[in-house]
């Protein structure tokens, strides 16, 4: 029983880790431009894709490496082309257009590399058990989640520190203000877009290793990011943070004892935070009107 | 003049973190009293204005309309009790006809805004004082025209008038000729005497246009730094010598 | 939060058209409904087609009370919509087999869950009130999904037949014409888009364009923004849930897809196509895309890109819709 419970805390964590790494570029997108990417999930498949695709040529490691970057800039130049131009209007339209995204890069996945699962193989030294006794628990599984965390920090010391992050975490506050200070608004936002992108083309890699491939491999994920956000808070990053954590362990904990309920678990703890604290663990505090 | 004043605000302090946005400020307006309230800018006149409306809460003091203590009352329910306010960006229904914002403000203060359907005799009455408060202002010619067309100055109008549709005992307005040309301001501030002289409404506004303000105003209260300066007569304020160096002097 | 209003056309024009326009407007289209079945073939269509659009139609104006009339977001309306078909479907399986019980039982079902989320919505705005409708309409997907006791699961409730009308003396057999079915949805139809005109067109519909314009304002004339907000949500949802328990009637089945986001996104694009700020707007739109997508999955395997590229060169191109479109060029 112990065992069965370890497995699953470890388990709920690398799926909290997904969900933190996806959660996060999309509140940095909702942050900053006040967008929904509804195509997030999707960015994560074509990074796992693209890093089908280098693998034979640049390896696993390099792949690792190169896969997420395509993603980022192929969220770059959709970000340049279409999503930039609504955002002086109602935010329906961005919905809606990352919507039809969604579809249309679900449709090209399942065009270019088939409908079906495809494997996406891992170093050998990776896919082995950590132990005879902890036979259960591949180095790929603590590989992701080093991935994560190094991820996650370096997003955060990113935001903190650099010029481009200090100024992404003010315009999230004032965005008028930040353009009256001079900041190209317009490339800042495209270079949050893109960041954003960069981690669901890192989950897509990662993820791939351990699932496989397929073209809708993201919208299981994409809800429960959505909920994390909405858990931890609107507009704070470390809230997010939290509530995919928090999500990803209650969900598997709950698989233990009741295992029908594994995803119920994940929308009943949305709608008692929404009950008790409408704006979310760590959400802002707003104005009353 | 009844006993009580109809407005009373006493010691009215807002905190912001470590900032004092307003300092124990104290003000009384008799009824049928057109105030003005002035100030150098982050002088707090704003803050101090919308603790009154409802915006906020205040850190500390007391706000009493027409001797009842409203300090904590929501805005909703200080606009049933006959508060209404304007804002320094107008704020009206952009997309919608003069006529049809004026009718919105008209059927909210005769208590229909959750009726599914209005009688002949409703809707004739809702028309009558729509019409009327139109002629009041002097937007009959343009009440068919979308009110986010107007000039500001008439944009400014009809927000007066759907505060005027509240029929209010207290008439609120922030910086009304904000923003404004030399006929604009002369227009929005002939109304406001109109309404003032005329209707005898009590008006307390914030201002920034000196001529304006000393044209209509019976009363000036002068706040810097969040706290008050003077309080006075239009006569006693321009001769006060702290208000001339710390306002007056240096801001025109 | 007045800074939605920058892409949004005018709709001055609507009344600019005069009274005599307006009549005849109407009455074109309510012949054309009505005759519907006797031109749907000539451009490929059938009668369930037909029908098909008029469901989808009136849960995009429905949904369009929340949207274009009351300018909040939602993105959850499939889910009212695919309980009140769970409701109707559920109520001809277990219940009875009457049909204007379903239509009760399915609009109930929706309209009270609906109105109960609602309460935990309305304080959120703009995209946050999008994302929590969201996530709620995916609960009851998932419910549905998984329910498979209740509810059949991932292949959906059967097991049910829409059953005759009773009425008195005669009775209509709606179960098997499809034509006598389409004219029973019109005649639905038409009381349900009559009393959701007279909604609009009160001083609580008014309140709704008064939020939707400026809600500071609205607040400001005494208007409680949340509470009313509430309420057209919850009309909004009966509505869709009528939709929905029409379309439970229409298939003879109700499946989890019709509880699902990507439907919930369906009916957005419908209302957006037709003209968010005009009242038949979503029924033109929804009329477009039901057969352009009937079309379009007949003709390619890659219907979904196509869908794909309509949402975004909508977005693009054509955001006021094909009404808003048209009242503009009315207006010069």
């Amino acid at each position: 029983m112990l065992q069965v419970i370890f497995f699953n805390v470890t388990n709920g964590l690398i799926i909290g880790a997904f969900y933190v790494l996806l959660a996060l570029g999309l509140a940095l997108i909702l942050n900053l431009s006040n967008v929904i990417n509804f195509a997030h999930g999707n960015f994560l498949a074509l990074g796992g894709y693209f890093a089908f695709a280098i693998t034979p040529v640049l390896g696993y490691w390099g792949a690792l490496i190169v896969a997420p970057l395509l993603t980022a800039a192929l969220g770059f130049v959709v970000e340049r082309l279409l999503i930039s131009r609504v955002y002086s209007r109602d935010p329906v339209y961005s919905l809606l257009l990352t919507f039809g995204l969604a579809f249309v890069i679900q449709d090209v996945c399942r065009y270019t590399w088939g409908p079906n699962g495809l494997p996406l193989g891992i170093p050998d030294a990776l896919s082995q058990p950590l132990s005879p006794e902890l036979f259960f628990i591949t180095w790929y599984r603590i590989f992701m989640v080093a991935i994560v965390i190094v991820a996650v920090a370096g997003l955060f010391l990113f935001l903190r520190y650099s010029r481009v992050g200090v100024r992404i975490r003010a315009g999230t506050l004032d965005l008028d203000t930040v353009s009256v200070l001079g900041v190209n608004v317009r490339l800042l936002r495209t270079f949050n877009f893109s960041i954003g992108c960069l981690m669901a083309g890192l989950a897509g890699v990662l993820a791939a290793g351990q699932i496989g491939l397929n073209p809708n491999m993201g919208d299981d994920l994409l809800m429960p990011s959505f909920i994390a956000i909405i858990v931890g808070g609107v507009g704070s990053l470390t809230g997010t943070l939290f509530g995919g954590l928090l999500i990803g362990l209650a969900g598997a904990i709950t698989t233990v004892f009741y295992p029908s309920a594994s995803e119920a678990v994940i929308y009943i703890i949305m709608a008692v935070v929404l009950l008790l604290r409408p704006r979310g663990l760590m959400g802002e505090e707003g104005m009353l009107t | 003049m009844s006993g009580s004043a109809m407005l009373e605000v006493r010691d009215l302090s807002k905190h912001f973190g470590n900032l004092r946005a307003v300092q124990g400020v104290s003000m009384t307006v008799a009824h049928g009293e057109l105030r003005a309230i002035i100030g150098p800018n982050g002088a707090g006149k704003t803050t101090f204005f919308n603790m009154i409306s409802g915006f906020f809460p205040p850190t500390q003091g007391e706000i009493l309309l027409d001797g009842q203590a409203i300090t904590r009352a929501s805005v909703t329910e200080r606009v049933g009790m006959g508060m209404a306010r304007t804002f320094q960006i107008t704020e009206i229904f952009p997309e919608l006809s003069v006529r049809e914002n004026l009718r919105i403000a008209v059927e909210a203060q005769a208590g229909m805004m959750r009726r599914f359907w209005a009688s002949r005799s409703e809707a004739a009455a809702v028309a009558a004082e729509t019409d009327r408060l139109l002629a009041q202002t002097g937007l009959t010619p343009s009440a068919d025209r979308l009110v986010g067309e107007l000039s500001h100055g008439d944009q400014r109008a009809a927000e007066i008038a759907m505060a005027l549709a509240l029929k209010p005992r207290l008439l609120l307005l922030d910086e009304p000729t904000a923003g404004m040309g030399e006929h604009e301001t002369y227009q929005v501030a002939s109304l406001i005497r109109r309404l003032h002289k005329q209707s005898n409404y009590t008006i307390v506004l914030i201002e920034h246009d000196m001529r304006v303000v000393f044209n209509l105003a019976d009363r000036i209260t002068v706040l810097e730094q969040g706290a008050m300066l003077a309080d006075g007569t239009p006569g006693e304020i321009a001769a006060n010598p702290a208000v001339q160096a710390a306002y007056l002097g240096s801001a025109e | 939060m007045s800074g939605h209003a920058t892409e949004a056309p005018p709709v001055a024009a609507a009344a600019a058209g005069g009274l005599p326009r307006r009549l005849a407007g109407l009455a074109v289209l309510w012949l054309v409904l009505a005759t519907a079945p006797l031109w749907m073939p000539l451009i490929g269509g059938y009668d369930a087609l037909a029908t098909r659009v008029l469901v989808l139609g009136l849960v995009a104006m429905s949904f369009n009370i929340v949207l274009g009339f009351t300018g909040q977001m939602s993105f959850g309306h499939a889910a009212y919509f695919g309980l009140g078909a769970y409701g109707a479907g559920l109520t001809l399986k277990f219940i009875a087999a009457s049909t204007p019980l379903a239509l009760l039982f399915g609009t109930l079902l929706g309209g009270v869950l609906g109105t109960l989320f609602g309460l935990l919505i309305v304080r959120r705005r703009g995209v946050y009130f999008a994302m929590v409708t969201i996530a709620f309409g995916q609960v009851c997907f998932y419910v549905a999904y998984k329910w498979n006791d209740l509810t059949g699961g991932y292949d959906g409730l059967r097991g049910f037949q829409r059953a005759p009308l009773h009425l008195g003396l005669a009775t209509i057999d709606i179960a098997a014409s499809s034509r006598v079915f389409y004219y029973f949805v019109l005649v639905i139809f038409a009381l349900a888009v009559g009393a959701m005109a007279l909604v609009l067109r009160s001083p609580f519909g008014r309140t709704l364009l008064a939020i939707r314009e400026n809600e500071r304002r609205a607040r400001f004339l005494g208007i409680p923004v949340e509470r009313h907000i509430w309420l057209a949500f919850s009309v909004s949802c009966f509505f869709a849930a009528l939709a929905g328990s029409l379309y439970a009637l229409l298939n003879n089945f109700a499946d989890p897809l019709a509880l699902h986001y990507t439907l919930s996104g369906e009916i957005v694009i419908m209302t957006v196509m037709g003209g968010m700020r005009a009242f038949w707007g979503p029924l033109l739109g929804a009329a477009v895309f039901v057969v352009l997508q009937d079309y379009v999955s007949s003709m390619t395997e890659n219907w979904m890109s196509i869908i794909g590229i309509i949402f975004m060169l909508v977005v693009l191109f054509f955001p006021r819709g094909l009404l808003g479109f048209m009242q503009r060029r009315d207006a010069r």
